[in-house]
């Protein structure tokens, strides 16, 4: 690649433009006349879209998952653990639950006998009120 | 009960969340030491590339070494007193043990997790618990702290600092805090911790016999980038390499980041040792890395973009890494030679 620094943030900043602007951060720069600085900046735009590319990433798992709802062959509980970014292993230790008892709360059969206080319990770690999880209306 | 302690602390951005807070405990406890510096000093450089490890869907790369390291080795290089608590098993005890120190003045460092951090830009919060802050007041319910990534001082509530304390997941915090002890008085040697430094970082880089870890793991991890599309389909060989390019990014610097400041600390240590050609020919090299480094997430961000219709050859990133691989392996090799 014989492309030289200029040309690369030409193409960086050409036809992009911020989508993240909440907080301007440290970053630290080096060339061969000033040796080593510092700016104060937002992310830049070829970076902003790496990071998005991760968040849209997300959304499409979501949506993987609530068809799956829908399909009645995974439960609500595995559609709020991917809404809020979790796995199983994480979920787990929030829920101080072994592994394999989450896994199986994922299935929609399981789901439907579990007793209130779980449900009450993954409700607050979902951070939503308790009878969210058995109303589907999210689903519509 | 009401109490108000706010102590009299310098909040200052930084590229790195640990060697930032590292180095601004130094500051406030009265010794002048750079961010660069601590980040040297404390071998903040890394890299470690796990395959079958995934996080968050994706296998698992590190640019930085365990959370905790730059502050622990910084202040036992430099001979400094200073206590870190691993783990509070009660979080209360963790609160409790911050108000205490708060009252005798004493900034506190904490790790945390991102994901709920209420202050912290938004799009960063993911499941992440390697960040580090530091709390330097109290007001009633909310304590004064202060994150290097954000520009200004932040306030966060007793609740979500103890729930971000005790985040879980991999890298759990679970309460860990550091702090330094007493104000340091008398005037500190930089050289012989340097040295250390750089011995330990280049040892962590080129020394260690495991194939993942350190240039080794680099360039295993160039030689799997090209196989990805085959392996696992455009799709999702673009979202690993968005995984490698957000590591490489992210929080202000991330890995490609990290390389700037480690040459900055290699100028400033070539400085100090009467300018010391081959530390300087060191922090040259290291900033001509960190810039290639740079141009391969350009070149990568332009695959994130269009997932399925990739514009960059992933062999030719795959090149690309060797090729930082190569020149950061020619750095350490220098490093390695020197004598002090």
């Amino acid at each position: 690649m014989g492309s030289t620094r200029d040309e690369i943030d030409d193409k960086a900043t050409g036809d992009d433009e911020l989508i993240y602007t909440y907080n301007r951060e440290l970053f630290y720069h080096f060339d061969k006349e000033n040796g080593y600085t510092q700016k104060v900046d937002y992310q830049n735009p070829c970076n902003q879209v790496i990071i998005k590319q991760s968040w849209d990433a997300a959304e499409e798992r979501l949506e993987e998952v609530k068809q799956m709802v829908i399909l009645g062959k995974s439960s609500p509980i595995a559609y709020y653990m991917e809404k809020i970014l979790m796995e199983v292993p994480m979920l787990a230790a929030y829920m101080e639950i072994p592994k394999w008892r989450v896994r199986r709360h994922l299935k929609s059969k399981v789901f439907k006998k579990l007793k209130p206080e779980v449900l009450a319990k993954y409700a607050s770690i979902f951070e939503i009120p308790a009878d969210q999880l058995t109303n589907q209306d999210y689903l519509k | 009960m009401e109490t108000k302690t706010i102590i009299n602390y310098t909040h200052r951005q930084a590229g790195h969340c640990e060697s930032g807070a590292t180095s601004n405990l130094f500051k406030f406890n009265g010794l002048e030491i750079s961010e660069p510096m601590a980040f040297g000093i404390g071998n903040g450089l890394y890299f470690s590339y796990i395959p079958f490890l995934k996080i968050q869907f994706a296998p698992m790369i590190s640019f930085r070494n365990l959370p905790n390291t730059v502050f622990k080795r910084s202040t036992a290089y430099l001979g400094i007193d200073a206590t870190v608590v691993k783990k509070i098993k009660d979080p209360e005890d963790a609160m409790n043990l911050l108000d205490r120190n708060l009252e005798n003045g004493i900034p506190t460092g904490c790790q945390v997790g991102v994901f709920q951090l209420t202050f912290f830009p938004p799009e960063y919060r993911m499941h992440y618990n390697m960040h580090n802050l530091v709390v330097f007041g109290k007001d009633g319910n909310m304590y004064h702290v202060s994150d290097t990534v954000m520009e200004l001082p932040q306030l966060i509530t007793r609740e979500d600092l103890l729930r971000v304390r005790y985040a879980k997941g991999a890298f759990a915090p679970q309460g860990k805090m550091y702090w330094i002890n007493h104000a340091i008085s008398k005037p500190i040697d930089l050289k012989p911790a340097i040295i250390k430094g750089i011995k330990k970082t280049v040892n962590e880089m080129i020394g260690i016999p495991f194939p993942l870890i350190g240039v080794k793991g680099l360039r295993w991890m160039a030689r799997d980038l090209k196989k990805w599309p085959k392996k696992h389909g455009d799709n999702k060989a673009s979202f690993y390499l968005g995984q490698i390019l957000r590591m490489a990014e992210d929080f202000g610097t991330g890995g490609a980041g990290f390389r700037y400041i480690y040459g900055a600390f290699l100028k400033e240590a070539g400085e100090l040792f009467d300018n010391h050609q081959e530390l300087l020919e060191a922090s040259d090299m290291m900033g001509k890395t960190a810039n290639k480094w740079r141009e391969f997430t350009y070149m990568g961000a332009r695959n994130c973009k269009n997932r399925s219709k990739p514009e960059e050859n992933y062999g030719t990133l795959s090149e690309k890494l060797l090729e930082i691989a190569a020149g950061e392996e020619k750095v350490y090799q220098k490093l390695k030679k020197i004598k002090f």
